[in-house]
């Protein structure tokens, strides 16, 4: 399968000796020194694969060249050199009937300046697409009228575009784009007009749409939150060129250069990284089969209070303590037999860290991130999602493994504790600091939402996990997540 | 051979006057050589100036005649035209098919003669139009009054016929009561024309612009009957209206080729400069060596005088829409044409039409000048007024000139200013 869109080095240069930009650029000149005998080089150099049903979220400062960039996708721009295919054709190469074709049947976009005809009333701009492609105008104005109230903009369809606010014709563009119904969407900073909230309902609705409809998805966007959130993959553009592709994750925790970096600095972590990328290595760990002399001297190697007990196949049991192991090793017990505490909040790799603070809360040993067929993946202290959060939250690191084990061992986590207020994340990667610490962003999270995202399964001999009391009190501010 | 020579000649002619030995210079004969031009053209050409020119007269005559006396069949087709206009909206097929078999008969008619040898020979019974021959108070049937009352017979009908929405039954019933009540006024009563014309007007412009214009429109136009140059005055308005339109019809394509094209506007706009600077009587010169005197050279003088406006707004309408819309149209697809007729066009209008009453205001600033020339209307009464030193002839010539201007000048802005909401509204209506 060719990919939906496929970008080959691609240049564009406006005004004058483009040309010879475009090899002075291939021979490494710098932006500037084209610029000086005036030529603008909007994009330098770019190439990406956009495969079907991927939203790729293209990113970048004012200027960067996003619009430029998009802009050739459907070929309202030519590029000045390099090739930009959609579905295996070249489209630099079509004759004007068939990019005309193309275009109403394969690609729709989003203006980043709405781009509404001021003489058409919103129902006739949303159908503009299937007007163009010749469908009857009872149909045309059905599944406008769908795609409107998709939008949320349902009893609006005889107003004019200039009796809109901004965000309403901002999803009348949105809405345009969607019924001519094509399965390439190319959206310009389409939701950049928006209230937070809406913008984040438009978000979803994308992903939905996508997940359903399967949609190839361009998108532009200043935003980083929302790059993260919807883009399976994300490229960075500086200054025309691409200075980074790759997925949300690896752009947050492996920038290409300071730019990427400081660009990431800001975006809200939690929702973007998920359990897999935070999780430290579940060092203390003990065979289902050994004795409590086994698990106590494991205990002891690793100074921690607790660890985690699997079988062979590395599937999770539980965890043992060390109160309770020690008594056992007194009386003799040849077993692990009853001293497993099978109460152990489970969560899967791909849980965002946003929704790890509420399980995190409820329990007191570090949270085991199980995968699908109960095995053992990693373990999160609570001392790594502060890290995470701060913005050194390289889960694979040693020091946050270390820090695991100290919080481990700080236990019980005193969980009377119900003040409110989120906690300063930065300043709490000290582990002198942890037990203080560690239990207050839990106090914004909410418990609610634990057992949905949870999608492992219980291994048989485990009873099921009882969700916390404790964490009734906590419905903090943190509510909206996903 | 002879051009070597001449050519020869003139350079050293050149040379012996800027030596000082000559005391003539150098001449270039550029308006020997735009006579020749025009005499090559015409050479060519004639058979097509004369049709153009013959139909150029007679829609300028049709027109005068309708606001002087009009003929009963010009008000029945009229009425007809608009109660078909109506029903485009609803029925398009049944009023287009409808226009179609109008046309068809006329043009019948006018080629054999068929219904006029069916009425002598008895072909169709007489009581069909002796009451209207009666009623006219002529003593020959004419076809195509009859053709005329036909038409607007059948579309009344078709407007009537249920399901074909209110709008258009309303305005056949108005349309027939009218050309009825005109009939009636005209041939009945014997109520003058220019009354009837002059609440015609008043009608039009109280629906267009407002009652202020309308009270206007009933005073000025008392005024020019007053001071009996109700003929000049309507043969003028003929005269323009006519100029206008082709003029308007000419101009509107080459702005939008301008709009598009750098190079067309490039060459474009020095003509059009040229066209709008050049004295306007000198227009008339070559107008009168095609056309010969008359209304006709009139026309084509007003019309290449008065076209640059037309021209420059509607470039400059089509430059004005936002780029954007026309990449919002490529990019879902749409091709170059239904771009400028459903986006750039209907976003240009409101500049088109302010185009289009500079037009008419420049070829009424027109008629006068084309009265040189006798084009007949106003612009004879205001030229004999000079040139016979006749002071209130021509001063009541040029009140209603000005009375025409004000009038013409306050309808198309009222129109100009509604075509930016109207094009939204209807995008509502619909
Ligand atoms: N038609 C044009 N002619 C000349 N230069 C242009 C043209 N279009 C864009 N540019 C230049 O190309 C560069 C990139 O512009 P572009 O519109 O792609 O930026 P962007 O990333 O979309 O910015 P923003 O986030 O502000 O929309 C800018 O420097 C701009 O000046
Ligand atoms: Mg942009």
């Amino acid at each position: 399968m060719p990919a939906a869109v496929r970008a080959a080095k691609v240049y564009k240069v406006f005004g004058k000796r483009a040309e010879r930009a475009v090899k002075d650029l291939e021979a490494g000149a710098t932006r500037e020194e084209v610029r000086a005998y005036g030529a603008t080089a909007a994009v330098i150099d770019v190439s990406f694969d956009v495969e079907p049903g991927e939203i790729f979220v293209v990113m970048g400062l004012s200027g960067s060249g996003k619009s430029t960039l998009i802009r050739m996708l459907n070929g309202l721009l030519v590029p000045t050199s390099g090739t930009v295919e959609v579905d295996g054709t070249d489209i630099t190469r079509l004759k004007p009937a068939q990019l005309r074709q193309m275009r109403s049947q394969k690609v729709s976009m989003v203006f980043q300046h709405f781009a509404l005809f001021p003489h058409r009333n919103v129902l006739e701009n949303t159908a503009y697409g299937l007007e163009v492609r010749g469908v009857p105008v009872d149909e045309r104005q059905h599944r406008a009228a769908q795609a409107l109230e998709l939008v949320g903009l349902k009893g609006w369809e005889r107003n004019l575009p200039e009796q809109l606010s901004g965000g309403m014709r901002q999803r009348v563009g949105l809405a345009r784009a969607l019924a001519a119904d094509t399965p390439i969407v190319l959206m310009d900073e389409a939701f950049s007009a928006l209230d937070p909230l809406i913008r984040r309902d438009m978000q979803t609705q994308l992903l939905e749409l996508q997940s359903e409809l399967g949609k190839t998805i361009v998108f532009i966007t200043h935003d980083l939150n929302e790059a993260m959130r919807l883009g399976d993959r994300v490229g960075v553009l500086r200054d025309g060129r691409a200075v980074q592709i790759g997925t949300a994750e690896e752009i947050l925790n492996d920038p290409a250069n300071d730019y990427v970096a400081q660009f990431v600095e800001d975006v809200d972590r939690t929702r973007v990284l998920t359990a897999s990328s935070v999780m430290a290595a579940p060092i203390p760990v003990v065979g289902a089969e050994a004795g409590p002399r086994a698990a106590l001297r494991t205990l002891r190697e690793n100074q921690t209070s607790v660890a985690f007990v699997l079988r062979r196949d590395r599937r999770l049991v539980g965890v043992v303590h060390e109160k309770t192991i020690g008594p056992a090793v007194r009386t003799g017990q040849k077993s692990l037999d009853g001293l497993v505490d099978t109460d152990v909040q489970r969560v899967s790799p791909d849980t965002s860290v946003a929704d790890l603070f509420a399980p995190a809360a409820e329990s007191s040993v570090p949270l085991a991130v199980v995968d699908d067929a109960g095995r053992l993946r990693g373990v999160i202290p609570r001392v790594t999602l502060l890290a995470a959060l701060a913005g050194n939250g390289n889960g694979n690191g040693a020091e946050t493994a270390d820090a695991g084990h100290d919080a481990a061992a700080a236990e019980p986590a005193d969980t009377s504790r119900t003040e409110p207020d989120t906690a300063e994340p930065a300043d709490t990667a000290e582990p002198a600091e942890d037990a203080d610490a560690s239990d207050r962003p839990a106090a914004g999270a909410d418990p609610a939402e634990t057992p949905a995202e949870d999608p492992a399964d219980p291994p048989p001999d485990t009873g099921p996990a009882p969700p916390d009391a404790a964490g009734e009190e906590r419905h903090g501010g943190q509510g909206a997540a996903r | 051979m002879n051009a070597f020579t001449a050519i020869g000649d003139w350079f050293a002619n050149a040379l012996a006057w800027v030596l000082g030995r000559s005391e003539t210079p150098p001449r270039i004969p550029i308006g020997t050589w735009f006579e020749q031009g025009i005499d090559a053209l015409r050479e060519r050409g004639g058979a097509f100036f004369d049709l153009v020119g013959g139909f150029i007269a007679w829609v300028v005559d049709l027109l005068a005649a309708l606001f002087h006396q009009p003929p009963a069949t010009a008000l029945a087709v009229g009425g007809a035209a608009v109660i078909a206009a109506a029903m485009l909206r609803t029925r398009r097929r049944a009023a287009l098919i409808t226009a179609a078999a109008v046309v068809a008969l006329f043009v019948l008619e006018a080629l054999t003669g068929v219904l006029n040898t069916l009425i002598s020979t008895g072909g169709i019974p007489s009581f069909f139009f002796l009451w209207a021959m009666a009623l006219f108070q002529v003593d020959f049937v004419f076809p195509p009054l009859i053709i005329a009352l036909l038409a607007l017979a059948a579309f009344a009908v078709l407007a009537a016929l249920p399901g074909g929405g209110r709008r258009p039954r309303v305005v056949a019933a108005c349309a027939v009561a009218a050309v009825l009540l005109a009939y009636g006024l005209v041939w009945l009563v014997g109520v003058p024309v220019p009354l009837l014309v002059t609440a015609l007007f008043a009608v039009l412009a109280w629906r267009v612009a407002g009652w202020r214009l309308a009270l206007f429109t009933v005073l000025g136009f008392l005024l020019i009957i007053a001071m009996n140059m109700w003929a000049g005055a309507m043969d003028s308005l003929a005269l323009v209206l006519v100029a206008s339109t082709i003029a308007v019809v000419i101009a509107v394509p080459i702005g939008i080729a301008a709009a598009y094209n750098d190079g067309v506007s490039r060459v474009v706009r020095p003509v059009l400069d040229l066209m709008q600077t050049m004295p306007a009587f000198v227009y008339l010169i070559p107008a009168v060596s095609f056309f010969s005197i008359g209304a006709v050279p009139g026309v084509i003088a007003t019309i290449i005088f008065a076209m640059p406006p037309g021209v420059r707004l509607t470039e400059l309408g089509i430059r004005q829409v936002d780029p954007e819309l026309v990449e919002a149209g490529e990019a879902f697809g749409a091709p170059p044409g239904q771009i400028l007729a459903r986006i750039q066009f209907p976003l240009a209008l409101s500049t088109v039409m302010a185009g289009v009453n500079q037009v008419i205001m420049l070829s009424l600033s027109m008629v006068v000048i084309a009265g040189m020339v006798g084009a007949g209307g106003l612009g004879s009464d205001v030229y004999e007024g000079v040139t016979r030193l006749q002071l209130p002839q021509g001063f009541e010539g040029g009140v209603a000139v000005v009375i025409l201007a004000i009038f013409l000048d306050r309808l198309t802005a009222a129109v100009s200013r509604r075509s930016a909401t109207t094009a939204a509204r209807q995008g509502a209506e619909a």
